[in-house]
């Protein structure tokens, strides 16, 4: 059975191309492109929630796009145990929507923030079950608001539930402690209690190919087909 | 119509006779906003023209030069790349985050009009002296705005310049670029085909933001003219704009529109006088049916420059099926007028002609100004002393200076790696990224030297233009073509245009030399505050391609041990501007010596050596020298730990400046052949050291890496907070 997975694109979305791309490239299956007023999605494994400004980051980051027509199919389809991965403005939709904790707020900076990252895994899920708990990502970020944030009570399960997937960390040329946005516990990236569902502020898309700052982004890829 | 009318229009009396004699009649008040916003420097180029025309635009790879909304040049295989510089100076002084961030929603759709994906943004910005809490303000807003706007669409910015200079104190500088790529068979012109085609309005509805902004641009400030002058602003909606690019370019893709030109300047009026000039055709439009987001007068919807808007002319049929395609993406369609034979422009407004004007008078009847010059003086040789110079000051006083240090705080305020295709981000010497689903690489670099320029405007402009070529053979990109941005103060004054003639003669010649002609570009003149003028700033963009990505050269260290090599000519220290400026020996402009003759050969025979062991994988990485010297090259390759030990004779001349100046990052296992082949082509070399780890090393004096890394990539922080 051959892998297929699906993007969805919303007004505003300007990485979806970059998914659509890095899935081809990766899954060697079938992808999909969804239009955000679709009502239904196809049989799909994987479906990405790429990033970008969708609907202009009106109200808040991911705000009017938790509400579009094709999330009911999206809902649906994590919860029937399929991989739903959302890059940047997608993690923002899946807190937005509900299906992740927390919330993604400005950069302690008050600045977008265009430079590559470093994140190590921080608990085993699907999505990095082939990168070692030692190794560093390198790994481009682009966001305004990544600043991962959640109460005390919520933070306490994150940790004791083990959904914590990705963390922030020093790279070897890095000038300062990492954590490039003030989150939370340096948290990069989190999933749901059932680990089918991540949300993630770094490009995976943007750090594949030969001519890219490094090739750390397929590992996610490869461990989901794992 | 009083004199006080026409001249708060910006036109002089001249020009108004000129006008009424040709009418024989009086004009209407939207006549009279028509030929003020079509006869002023911004849109009519009067006092550049006649030195324009000197310069080079076409060769075998212009597809098209200046004149439509971008140049573009032929990269084989029927692909092509669009291009354009523009400037955004006065508004982004009254309204940094607007005034920019407009800047580049306005290149954008320069790039996409034309039926080109935009791929890459650069950036060329300016600014007074940082020490003022203006300078601050103007910086913050203005890069927040270029970034905000270019994230959100989600163009990669690759590369720019970021300057200070208390010569901007009061007429900051922004200057935007824009790359895109489009398939030569399926490029869009502005010029309409059809009598009778329907031109339709696409995009955001039409506000008062921006009237007068044209006009605005093409007039020296006084310094009570901030707050005036901030409704003359537009405002920019990025949202919009991606909106509006998707829906364009799924138009043009299916084959329903016939021409486009975007309403930058002057709005909807420049945008149809250009399309009925291009077309040798007339226009009629029903103002009634333009989409207003407030009730506005006919003069007013003349003359707003609101953003996010196109024009586009349409065979009848297609109408419905173009507007269920701007219907999904949520855009704004109505159809305003048609295209007639008249070759009037005819606008009209609640079933009365309010402008009823013959294109000819608009267009070709514009001024044009044959103004004074006058030519520098000639300058007195003499030397400098530099005893008190030790290398421990001049690293210190590069270290502290904001226009040596690194710039993240500036490119961190961009995306740079979205749409997955860049290969070479900010803070390298050129910004490069692959075309999608090709091998082929596109490399571009701005570049502007305004001391050199105002040593000697000349050989000035020569200079800057093979800066940028160094920086695109640092990377193994090709040089082909150029976009300028000729930013000066008042044509008024005859020093100035001395200035503008003879950096357009320098650009003119180079760009021969090296066959890279200019195929777009803008003028920005007026950069003055009140009796201040800005010092010459001409920028340039530079394009090229190398057909094969996988050669493109980094300029940093890859690996220790690696040879590292000088080549090129030192101008040495009483010849090098910028070392005698930034090392404080000189403060006045009129000491400096006469700039030393550009070695033209010299550059171009180095290149192609760069190019050619590029192409054999002979280079590791390669930098260009420029500001700074071999110093500043050096430094700038340092990553991941990976540092150098050099040898040279005169520590001075590790800050100078160079002629042909490249740093060579060799295996010692290529050593040889590269000797080889620098011997058989002649040129002079020195083995400066090798990249070593940990380290910072000049003549065995040991400098603590780590401290130096701190000082290059954390300084410009410090020094703006």
């Amino acid at each position: 059975m051959s892998f297929k997975s699906a993007v969805i694109t919303f007004p505003g979305s300007n990485c979806d191309r970059d998914a659509l791309t890095y899935l081809k490239d990766l899954t060697h299956g079938e992808v999909f492109n969804i239009w955000h007023e679709e009502s239904s999605l196809p049989d799909v494994d994987l479906v990405i929630l790429p990033g970008g400004f969708s609907f202009g980051d009106y109200l808040r980051s991911g705000a009017m796009a938790s509400k579009s027509n094709i999330i009911h199919d999206v809902i649906d389809h994590a919860n029937n145990g399929r991989y739903l991965l959302g890059i940047c403005n997608g993690f923002q939709i899946l807190t937005e929507i509900g299906l992740l904790k927390g919330a993604l707020i400005q950069n302690k900076s008050i600045k977008f923030l265009g430079k590559d990252c470093y994140i190590k895994k921080k608990f085993d899920n699907k999505f990095n079950c082939n990168i070692k708990d030692s190794e560093v990502l390198q790994i481009p970020v682009a966001h305004n608001e990544g600043n991962f944030y959640c109460d005390q009570e919520t933070l306490n399960y994150l940790q004791n539930e083990e959904l914590i997937a990705f963390e922030y960390c020093r790279g070897e040329d890095s000038i300062d402690d990492g954590n490039i946005n003030g989150s939370l516990d340096n948290i990069a990236g989190i999933t749901n209690k059932n680990r089918n569902i991540l949300g993630m502020m770094p490009h995976p898309e943007r750090a594949y190919q030969d001519f890219h700052v490094s090739k750390d982004g397929k590992k996610i890829i490869e461990s989901i087909l794992s | 119509m009083n004199d006080e009318i026409i001249l708060e229009h910006g036109l002089t009396l001249d020009e108004f006779r000129v006008i009424k004699e040709y009418l024989k009649r009086d004009l209407t008040i939207e006549e009279l906003g028509i030929f003020s916003a079509m006869w002023n420097e911004h849109c009519c180029y009067k006092t550049s023209k006649k030195w324009l025309k000197k310069l080079p635009t076409s060769n075998e790879i212009v597809i098209q030069g200046p004149g439509e909304n971008a140049g573009i040049i032929d990269v084989k295989d029927n692909d092509g790349i669009a291009f354009k510089i523009e400037s955004h100076n006065h508004p982004s002084y009254i309204e940094p985050f607007n005034g920019a961030a407009t800047g580049v929603g306005g290149i954008l759709r320069d790039i996409f009009t034309m039926g080109a994906r935009p791929i890459a943004t650069l950036d060329s910005i300016r600014f007074g002296e940082i020490s003022t809490d203006k300078t601050n303000y103007l910086l913050n807003g203005v890069v927040h705005g270029i970034g905000h706007y270019g994230n959100c669409i989600g163009i990669p910015n690759i590369g720019g310049e970021c300057e200070f200079d208390q010569t901007y104190d009061y007429n900051n500088l922004v200057n935007a670029m824009a790359i895109g790529h489009v398939k030569n068979d399926s490029i869009f012109y502005s010029k309409p085909k059809t009598i009778g085609g329907l031109i339709v309005y696409i995009g955001s509805k039409t506000g008062k933001d921006g009237i007068h902004g044209a006009s605005m641009a093409s007039d020296v400030f006084s310094e009570d003219d901030e707050d005036e002058k901030r409704p003359s602003v537009q405002v920019g909606d990025p949202f919009m704009e991606k909106l509006l690019m998707e829906g364009c370019l799924e138009l043009m893709s299916s084959g329903l529109i016939e021409s486009m030109q975007d309403m930058g300047a002057a709005g909807i009026t420049s945008s149809s006088v250009e399309m009925a000039s291009k077309g040798n055709v007339g226009v009629h439009i029903n103002l009634d049916k333009v989409p207003l987001r407030q009730p506005l007068t006919p003069y007013e919807i003349l003359l707003s420059e609101s953003q996010e808007r196109m024009l586009a002319v349409i065979e009848k049929d297609n109408n419905e099926k173009i507007r269920e395609i701007l219907k999904k993406w949520q855009i704004d369609y109505e159809v305003i007028g048609e295209i007639t034979n008249t070759k009037r422009v005819v606008f009209s407004s609640n079933e009365k002609i309010v402008v009823d004007l013959p294109v000819d008078i608009i267009v070709d009847d514009a001024p044009e100004y044959d103004r004074e010059f006058s030519l520098p003086k000639k300058r007195n040789q003499r030397n400098f002393d530099t005893s008190k110079l030790n290398i421990e000051k001049m690293i210190s006083n590069y270290m502290n200076n904001l226009n040596y240090l690194d710039k993240s705080w500036v490119y961190n305020q961009y995306d740079s790696t979205v749409m997955g295709d860049t290969i070479k981000e900010p803070g390298q010497s050129a910004g490069v990224v692959k075309i999608h689903n090709t091998e082929k690489a596109i490399g571009a670099s701005t570049d502007c030297n305004p001391l050199y320029i105002r040593i000697n405007p000349e050989k000035g402009m020569i200079y800057t233009v093979l800066e940028a070529y160094r920086n695109l053979i640092a990377s193994n990109i090709k040089p082909m073509a150029i976009t300028n941005n000729l930013n000066f103060a008042s044509p008024l004054d005859p020093n100035i245009m001395g200035e503008i003639v003879l950096s357009i003669s320098g650009l003119s010649d180079i760009a021969k030399k090296l066959d890279t002609p200019i195929v777009s570009g803008n003028v920005s003149l007026y950069n003055q505050t009140n009796d201040r003028p800005i010092d010459p700033t001409p920028v340039i963009g530079m394009v090229g391609c190398n057909s094969n990505w996988k050669k493109i050269l980094q300029n940093k260290f890859i690996k220790k041990n690696d040879e590292l090599l000088l080549l090129g000519k030192s101008l040495g220290g009483d010849f090098s501007p910028y070392f005698l400026q930034d090392q404080k020996i000189i403060s006045s402009i009129c000491e400096f010596n006469e700039l030393l003759a550009p070695d033209i050969d010299l550059e171009i025979k180095t290149a192609k050596f760069i190019q050619e062991a590029a192409e054999k994988d002979l280079i590791q990485s390669s930098n260009d020298i420029s500001r700074g010297g071999i110093f500043m090259s050096l430094i700038k390759m340092t990553q991941k730990n990976l540092g150098f030990s050099i040898k040279v004779n005169d520590e001075k001349d590790i800050f100078c400046e160079y002629n042909a100046g490249y740093i060579l990052a060799i295996d010692q296992k290529n050593k040889e052949e590269v000797f080889s082949m620098l011997y058989k082509d002649q040129i002079n070399f020195l083995s400066l050291g090798q990249v070593k780890l940990n380290t910072f090393e000049i003549n065995s004096k040991k400098f603590n890496y780590s401290d130096m890394m701190d000082m290059y990539y954390k300084n410009f922080y410090k020094l703006i907070n």
